[in-house]
This record gives C-alpha cells, sequence and structure tokens, in this order.
C-alpha cells in the first residue's frame, strides 16, 4: 500500500508539517497567538518528529515511497534524528528573544528541508531539501532585526546562497546532460565515466556544497551572517544547517572517490577558520570561524575509505553539534545584543556564574579536540580514517592545522576565568529554558566522552 | 582488598573528590582544603601499601585491571604496575598531600577550583603512568594539560598568561605529532591476526617496519623531549616555573616533567627499539648538553625560583643520558635519579613558596644570611641544597653516581674499538657535577650566610605545618640516599628488560 508507506516513511517530515499548519491556523485564528503556546506547539512538533525518526530507525524500517527520489532506511533515520535532537535545544533558547509564531513556522520549515537532505535519492529530492533549508534562514537571520548590519549581512547571505543555488542547478544540468540521469549515482558515475562535462558538473556541485557548509575561499558570508543572526538562530546555523549540509554531502559522495579533490579547500579552511578565529573579538564571528574550521574537519572525512565516512561525519556531527550548541545555552545573555556577544563580556564568567564558565570551557576544549573531551574522539576517528586510507601526507597536515585553533579555545577560558569582570555585567536573570537545553547538551556530551564505543556500535 | 582494586582506588580517588568539592558550601575554604587532603591522605595510604606489596622478582604487570573501553577500535581501559612506573606512582601520591598542605596559606583565591584542578592534575598524571594502552595513555597525556594550563594561568605570577599559553602550545605541539604518529602506528602498518590493538604489549611484539620507525620515534620523541624538557626544546619550562604557583611548579618539577622521560622508557624506546638505537648517540649528546647548559644558565639567574628550573633541565639531563647509556647500572641510575629530583626539586620549590609568602620577592639579591633569620628554614633549606648536588648519603648521590658510572661503562668498550665520544660525553657529565655544586652551593652562599636582610622583618620562622611537610621530603631523601636497595630491587627486572631491548640482539653478543 503505497498510501501507508507514504506516511510511515515520512513521519517526522509529516510531523514537522502539522506543526507548521497549526501554528499558521494560530496565527490567522487567534490574531496574535500567545509566546508560551507557539512555542509548546513548536517544540511539541520537533520532538515528536525526532521521537519518529528514533522509531523508525529502532524498528529497522526501510522503504521508498517515491522511488528513485526519496527512500528511507535505518541509517538515513538516525540522521534525521540527529538534526531534529539537535534543533531542540536550539527551539527552548529561542523562546526567551521570539515569542512570533513566523519565527517558529520558518524554522520549523527549514528543518523540514534538513530531514529531506538525508533521505535523497535524486538530485532532484537534493535541490528541495537544500532550498528548503536555506530559504527560511534567510529571514531568520534578518528577524532579530537589531543592527544595521544585520540587514547587510542577510542580504549577503541571500545572494551567496542564490549563488550556490545556481552553481548548484548548473552542475546538476551538466550532469544530466552527461550521464542522462537525476539519480545521485551519476555523481559517482561521473568519475568513473571521466567525461569532462560529467566532471565540470561534479566539481560544480561540490562547490556548490562548500558554499553552503562555508568552506574556504567560498566562506566569507558566514562571518557577517552569524554576527548579524541573534544567538538561536547563530546556534541554528552552526550546527543544523552544517549537519545538513553535510549529510547531503555524504549522500552525494557516497563512495565516489573524491579523494584529491576535496582536500586541498578543507585544508585551507581549518588553517584560515583557526588563524582568523584568533583575531576576533565577537563570540559569535569567532564560532562562525570555528565551524569554517569544523566544516574542513567535516570534508576530511571524505578523504577515508568509503564505508567509513558515514559512521565519522555522523559521530563528528553528534559531537560537534553538541557541544557547540552547549556554549550557546551557557552564554549569558543580555539586553544589549551586540554588547552581549563582545567576548569581553565573558570577562571573569566564572566568578559570576561558575556552571555557565565551566559549560562553555568544556564545549571550547571538546571544540579544541582535547582528550578526554568527546571532541577528542571524532578528531580521533576522523583522522583515523585519512591515515587508514593511506592519506599520511593530508593527515598529517590537518592534524597540525587543527593545533592552531587551540590558542583562540584558551583565549576563551583565559577571558572566563584568568580576568576580573570589568563590571557587574548585566546578564539576565532566571532562565530556567536555557538550563534545560545545556543538561540536553550536557548528557550526551558527557555520555560521548565516556562510552564512545555505545556510539559508535550504533553507527 | 585485592591489589586491582586498590590501584583503581589510588587512581580515581581523585575523581572522586572532585566530583564531591562542588557539593560543599560556597565560602567555607578550610572544608574544601580538609576534604581535598583527605583524599590525596587516603590515596598515598594505598600507594604506599602497594609499593609494598609490589614484587620486584615478578616479571610483568602487577595489580592489573583490564577491560574492554572502546570495542569497536579495540581500545582497553588497562592499567598496572610495573618496574618502570611503581615508583613513579608512589613519588606521585607522595608528593600529592604536600602540595595540597603547601597550599594552605597561599592560595585564597577561587578556592575550590584550585583544588579540583590539584585532583585533576593527580588523576591524569597517574592515568598517565599506569596506563597500559596506547590510545588511554594518550588521552591521559593530554588531558594533563588542562589543569596545568589553568593552575598557571589562574593563581600565577604577573605573566602568567604568557607563561600558561607558552606551556600549553609548545606541549601541545609535541602532542599532535604523537598522535599522527600514534595513529599511523596502530592502522597503517600489516597486522598480525587481523584485528587492532593499542595494547603495549601488543605493540612491543610487534614494532613496525625499521623504514617507519625512524619517522615514528621521532614524533613520539619531541612529544616527549618538550615535555622533559631537552634542550633546545626547553624555553617554556623557565616561564611555566617562575609564574606558576607553588603548587604548580612542585607539581611540574616533581611529577609532569619525569612524563617525558618515563616516555622515552615506557614506549620510545621499546616500541621502537631500532630507531631507538640509531637516535642514541643523538640523546645521549642533547642529554649532556641539557646537562651542562641547564647548569650554566642556573650559574647566571637572579631569580630563585629560575636557578631551580634551570637545574631542573640539568638534573634531567642525567636521566636522559642514564637512559640512553644501556647500562643496567644507568638505566636505574635513570630510574633513582627521577624520585631523586621528584622529591629534592620539589622540596625546593616549596620552601621557595615559603619564603616567598613573607618577604613577596623573588630576587636573590633581596636576601642575605637567612641562616640568622630563619634557622630551621636555612637548616632544611641546606639539606636540600646538598641532596640536589648529590652529596653521599641523599638520594641525588645514589641517582647521579649510578648514572654517571653508567655512563662510563657504556662508553668504554666503545672506546676501545676507537670511538672516543662516548667517553667525551661521559666525562662532560661529570664536569656537569662539578658546576651543579657551584651554582647550588653558590645560591645557598648567598642566599643563606653572609650579612642578614631580608625584605618584611621580622620573619617568622617555619610553622608545624611547614616543618612537617619538609621534614616527610627530607626523610624520603635520606632513606633513598642511604639505603637504595629496596627500590632498586623492584626496578631491576624492568630495566634489565628496557636495557635488552636497547641493546638489541647484536649488542648483547658483544657485551658479556
Amino acid at each position: 500500500m503505497i498510501f501507508q508507506t507514504v506516511l510511515t516513511a515520512m513521519l517526522p517530515e509529516h510531523l514537522l508539517l502539522a506543526g507548521i499548519v497549526t501554528l499558521l491556523a494560530l496565527e490567522i485564528g487567534a490574531g496574535r497567538p500567545r509566546g508560551a503556546l507557539v512555542h509548546a506547539v513548536a517544540s511539541a512538533a520537533t520532538v515528536a518528529a525526532a521521537l519518529a525518526a528514533l522509531w523508525l530507525h529502532a524498528s529497522h524500517y526501510s522503504g521508498a515511497p517515491f522511488p528513485g527520489h526519496y527512500a528511507i532506511g535505518p541509517a538515513t533515520a538516525l540522521a534525521k534524528f540527529l538534526v531534529l535532537a539537535l534543533a531542540v535545544p536550539v527551539l527552548l533558547l529561542s523562546r526567551e528573544q521570539f515569542d512570533d509564531a513566523r519565527y517558529y513556522v520558518l524554522l520549523l520549515g527549514s528543518l523540514y528541508g534538513a530531514c529531506l537532505l538525508p533521505s535523497s535519492m535524486s538530485f532532484l529530492t537534493l535541490f528541495l531539501g537544500l532550498e528548503l533549508l536555506s530559504l527560511p534562514v534567510y529571514v531568520l537571520v534578518l528577524l532579530a532585526f537589531q543592527r544595521p548590519e544585520g540587514a547587510e549581512a542577510a542580504l549577503k547571505y541571500l545572494v551567496l546562497g542564490g549563488a550556490a543555488t545556481a552553481t548548484f542547478l548548473f552542475g546538476t544540468s551538466f550532469l544530466y546532460g552527461a550521464t542522462g540521469t537525476l539519480a545521485i549515482e551519476g555523481f559517482s558515475m561521473a568519475f568513473w565515466s571521466g567525461d569532462p562535462a560529467a566532471l565540470s558538473g561534479a566539481a560544480l556541485i561540490i562547490a556548490a556544497l562548500f558554499l553552503k557548509a562555508a568552506i574556504v575561499p567560498l566562506h566569507a558570508w558566514a562571518p557577517d551572517a552569524y554576527e548579524a543572526a541573534s544567538v538561536p538562530v547563530t546556534a541554528y546555523m552552526a550546527t543544523i544547517i552544517k549537519a545538513a549540509v553535510l549529510l547531503a554531502a555524504l549522500r552525494i559522495f557516497a563512495v565516489a572517490p573524491v579523494a584529491g579533490l576535496v582536500a586541498l579547500l578543507p585544508l585551507l579552511s581549518m588553517v584560515w577558520g583557526n588563524l582568523a578565529a584568533i583575531r576576533q573579538s565577537s563570540f559569535r564571528r569567532m564560532i562562525a570561524y570555528s565551524s569554517i574550521a569544523h566544516a574542513g574537519y567535516l570534508f576530511f572525512a571524505f578523504l577515508g575509505a568509503g564505508p567509513g565516512r558515514y559512521q565519522a561525519v555522523m559521530f563528528y556531527l553528534a559531537t560537534y553539534g553538541v557541544m557547540t550548541l552547549l556554549a550557546f545555552t551557557a552564554l549569558p545573555g543580555g539586553s544589549d545584543d551586540a554588547r552581549a556577544d563582545r567576548l569581553d563580556s565573558l570577562k571573569g564568567l566564572f566568578h559570576r556564574r561558575p556552571a555557565a564558565a565551566l559549560a562553555i570551557a568544556a564545549a571550547m576544549l571538546s571544540l579544541a579536540g582535547l582528550p578526554p573531551l568527546p571532541g577528542f574522539v571524532a578528531k580521533f576517528l576522523v583522522f583515523r580514517n585519512v591515515l587508514a586510507a593511506g592519506h599520511t601526507g593530508w593527515a598529517v597536515a590537518g592534524l597540525v592545522a587543527s593545533y592552531l585553533g587551540l590558542y583562540f579555545y584558551l583565549r576563551v577560558i583565559q577571558i572566563m576565568f584568568m580576568q576580573e569582570s570589568a563590571e557587574a555585567a548585566g546578564d539576565a536573570g532566571s532562565r530556567r529554558l536555557s538550563w534545560l537545553a545545556g543538561l540536553l547538551c550536557l548528557v550526551p556530551a558527557v555520555t560521548f566522552a565516556i562510552f564512545p564505543g555505545w556510539l559508535l556500535d550504533r553507527l | 582488598m585485592s591489589d586491582a582494586l586498590l590501584l583503581n582506588a589510588v587512581l580515581w580517588l581523585p575523581v572522586l573528590g572532585m566530583l564531591a568539592l562542588p557539593l560543599l558550601p560556597r565560602g567555607n575554604d578550610a572544608a574544601v582544603r580538609a576534604l581535598t587532603l583527605a583524599v590525596v591522605a587516603l590515596e598515598l595510604a594505598c600507594a604506599a601499601w602497594l609499593l609494598v606489596r609490589f614484587d620486584g622478582s615478578v616479571a610483568g604487570l602487577q595489580a592489573e585491571t583490564r577491560l574492554p573501553w572502546i570495542r569497536a577500535w579495540g581500545v582497553e581501559y588497562h592499567i598496572g604496575l610495573d618496574g618502570l612506573n611503581v615508583l613513579l606512582v608512589a613519588l606521585t601520591a607522595f608528593l600529592g598531600p604536600l602540595v595540597v598542605a603547601g597550599a594552605f596559606s597561599a592560595v585564597q583565591r577561587d578556592v575550590k577550583l584550585f583544588h579540583a584542578m590539584l585532583l585533576l592534575i593527580q588523576f591524569t598524571m597517574l592515568g598517565t603512568l599506569l596506563a597500559q594502552d596506547l590510545f588511554l595513555f594518550y588521552v591521559f597525556w593530554e588531558a594533563m594539560l588542562i589543569p596545568m594550563f589553568l593552575l598557571i594561568g589562574v593563581w600565577g605570577g604577573e605573566r602568567r598568561i604568557y607563561a600558561t599559553l607558552k606551556f600549553v602550545l609548545y606541549t601541545a605541539f609535541g602532542s599532535i605529532l604523537m598522535l599522527a604518529a600514534l595513529i599511523y602506528l596502530v592502522y597503517t602498518l600489516p597486522w598480525h591476526g587481523g584485528s587492532v590493538s593499542f595494547a603495549f604489549e601488543y605493540l612491543y611484539r610487534h614494532p613496525p617496519a625499521a623504514a617507519a620507525q625512524n619517522w615514528l620515534f621521532a614524533a613520539f620523541a619531541l612529544s616527549f623531549a618538550i615535555k622533559v624538557p631537552i634542550v633546545p626544546l626547553h624555553t617554556w619550562l623557565p616561564d611555566a616555573h617562575v609564574e606558576a604557583p607553588t603548587a604548580g611548579s612542585v607539581i611540574l618539577a616533581g611529577v609532569l616533567l619525569k612524563m617525558g622521560t618515563y616516555g622515552f622508557m615506557k614506549l620510545g624506546v621499546p616500541l621502537f627499539p631500532e630507531a631507538a638505537r640509531f637516535f642514541t648517540p643523538a640523546m645521549m649528546t642533547l642529554a649532556v648538553i641539557s646537562i651542562l647548559y641547564g647548569a650554566c644558565l642556573a650559574l647566571v639567574q637572579t631569580d630563585i625560583k629560575k636557578i631551580i628550573a634551570y637545574s631542573s633541565i640539568s638534573h634531567l639531563g642525567y636521566v636522559m643520558l642514564g637512559l640512553a647509556s644501556a647500562s643496567l647500572l644507568g638505566i636505574q641510575g635513570a630510574i633513582l635519579q627521577m624520585v631523586s629530583h621528584g622529591l629534592v626539586a620539589g622540596g625546593l620549590f616549596l620552601m621557595i613558596g615559603m619564603i616567598y609568602e613573607r618577604c613577596h620577592t623573588r630576587d636573590l639579591a633581596a636576601y642575605g644570611g637567612l641562616a640568622k633569620l630563619l634557622p630551621v628554614y636555612s637548616l632544611f633549606f641546606m639539606i636540600l641544597t646538598l641532596a640536589a648536588v648529590g652529596l653521599p648519603t641523599t638520594s641525588g648521590f645514589a641517582g647521579e653516581f649510578m648514572v654517571l658510572i653508567g655512563s662510563f661503562d657504556a662508553a668504554w668498550p666503545l672506546y676501545e674499538q676507537g670511538h672516543a665520544a662516548a667517553l667525551v660525553l661521559a666525562g662532560s657529565a661529570v664536569l656537569g657535577v662539578v658546576l651543579g655544586a657551584w651554582y647550588m652551593l653558590w645560591f645557598a652562599e648567598r642566599f643563606l650566610f653572609g650579612a642578614a636582610r631580608a625584605p618584611h622583618q621580622p620573619l617568622v620562622d617555619l610553622g608545624r605545618r611547614e616543618r612537617l611537610i619538609l621534614a616527610a621530603i627530607v626523610a624520603a631523601v635520606f632513606a633513598i640516599g642511604l639505603y637504595p636497595g629496596p627500590l632498586l630491587e623492584k626496578t631491576e627486572l624492568a630495566a634489565r628488560q628496557y636495557q635488552k631491548v636497547l641493546q638489541g640482539s647484536a649488542a648483547a653478543e658483544v657485551r658479556p
């Protein structure tokens, strides 16, 4: 029964859609619905979708409601669960700043796109997913319109996002012309065939992915967009968008021998991201450069042999996402957004809010890849695969590039622990939802650190 | 209680203590200090019992625990005592309570975090020493940086942030190359039996191909050499020592530096025996350069902490010389010298901390004739100075003397074959002893004797707590110096094993 397959296989997406429809109905029916209600609906839809994805994974469900375009299996379901689970802390963080139904509709819409990506079997679905993922975010960046730079950053993001879309379509049409198929396997076929048109199509697609994931030299939009957006939107871009794009890359690259082609620019990303982060004075800008470097590590995972790529990318995304979100949940808010974003506002944070400072410190050390934090295991896994595939030179270069990042992560700790707070910064008072979000990140973080094998066995 | 359980207690007690600290009421510093002291004292008791129980006549690991940790990668939680680490574990546990007690009055800011970091570094150092699995070892090795970063950075002196970043960035650079070598070693070389394992004993039995060994050894050795530190990789040490709080200096000099020499002993040489043989002349040369260069620099310092810092470089040069000598006496002496230097340099840093608390300056020119002002302090200081110089009956003598005899022992057959270089090196190392006596005694002369002067008079002599700390160290110094036999018995078998690996089969035939 095809109808039933459509219903079951796409359950997470349907639940998100139900959330969107409910929110729209509330907006139309109740004029301006209460913030708490809106927030509850959006959170409930996301949690339900995440649980549905988990259930699909646990019951080893696999099906193809739209053969050749959309399919789901246990691994895909887990990827969806990862994306949706990471969205829960983001939603909890959003409550403080947004009680507008529009915000949540856009966020759920973007999540819908993120859910489509791991399931795509054709470039058509993939395109749909990528656009659905990005379009709402152009608006989300602008929604927290508090500073004039916000508009500029959103425009930059929109224009470059449009360029990525065009590049992607261009590449797809090249591929279609050369291979006669829109199926995702066409990408790998381009490499086997060696047809110049197909290869240039593949190169354009890779370029579009690099732009979306903010790989040097296509990264320039990220720092501006991250800085201009409000905290939850930045957290969303740094974790879920990054994860969704990498999951799309995972679908496309699958087992394609992309090695040399994808290695150089990600390596440059690590070096440049880690070096440029040193000079930042805005926390979100710094995280943007950090995410540029981490996109580099993530793409390095494709240097490894085909079968290990899924495990490496998923483990990395899980730890990176959880730890980045942990840092954002612990970040002290403030009425003045621009001032709260200054790294200087973290001065002496340990004396004001020891728990928050410790959480941010743990997140920074994990992002830097120091053991015993989970980021180390993720880094180890990626570079292990690269070395095991015989790319010794790339692995050593990548590890040395990752060393460059240590300094700016340590600088955050230094600011929080080793400097006196300049003045009594206007920290927001009780933030119960942030605490809950932080806890949601902390539990998996501790689990990944102490029992990384538990997650590895499931990937 | 079984030994294995006891060893786990030694390792994990600090973690339990660290988790209990946040539960204590805010502002109750006395309770924080008491709890930390109780934890490390209990740990010392367990470690002492294990040291007594350790049987030197049995080869292999004792008090072993082996559990799967990351099954997918073949990583194990594998800890145990052997002849190489048993003394260092005891030393680490011994210094724990002294460090905590020594900081009772010195640290008044962020007391809870300070003690949490002391416990954390205790945990990571013990883990590094006890680990028998390369992955586990690396996790502990690298994790040591985190508490030390905060210890120097939060409670250090004026230039603490510069010093702590320099320390972390120096050591982390070595570690990152070690990580690359570690992954390469485990994953890319042909394996016997198909499964991957990080276990030391497995890796010992399957050394990598000779072509790769030199590179891998170089990566590991760089990491260890930075930690020791061997000249010319030593420039982080004076800054870190000078800026660190007393507790940080004691831990740094007492245990952390030995991680480098321990790494050579436990991993560098046995994992890559052929490369180690190839690099032995270079290691000996650098060791002697460290001895002489460290001593020369110590001679010209005017900051009392810097004198001891540079003397550490010199003293650890002896350890490296002994380890490279491939003679049993030299190797045993190196192990003893590690313990001795831990006690003596740790004690001297504690004493500098005590005078700094009273006078708030480390400038040697500000002091003089302390023997008249602080007789008890001066007595202890003189004893430790003489131990650092290597006076017979102190632990310093036993270690240094054995290393020197060992290096001559190793150099003589080479000289008979026409290679004089080794003999020249051994002779230069003796020159280091002379220099060592010169800078330490000259320092003591300016510091303790002559016209009495000190800032912030009148000075109060050592209190009961301080006397107790120093008495414990001095007792250990004399115990090892007068009667090193029992300790040497415990390490002899492991030292023989190490010697056999370093000599290889070819050299073993030449030697009697």
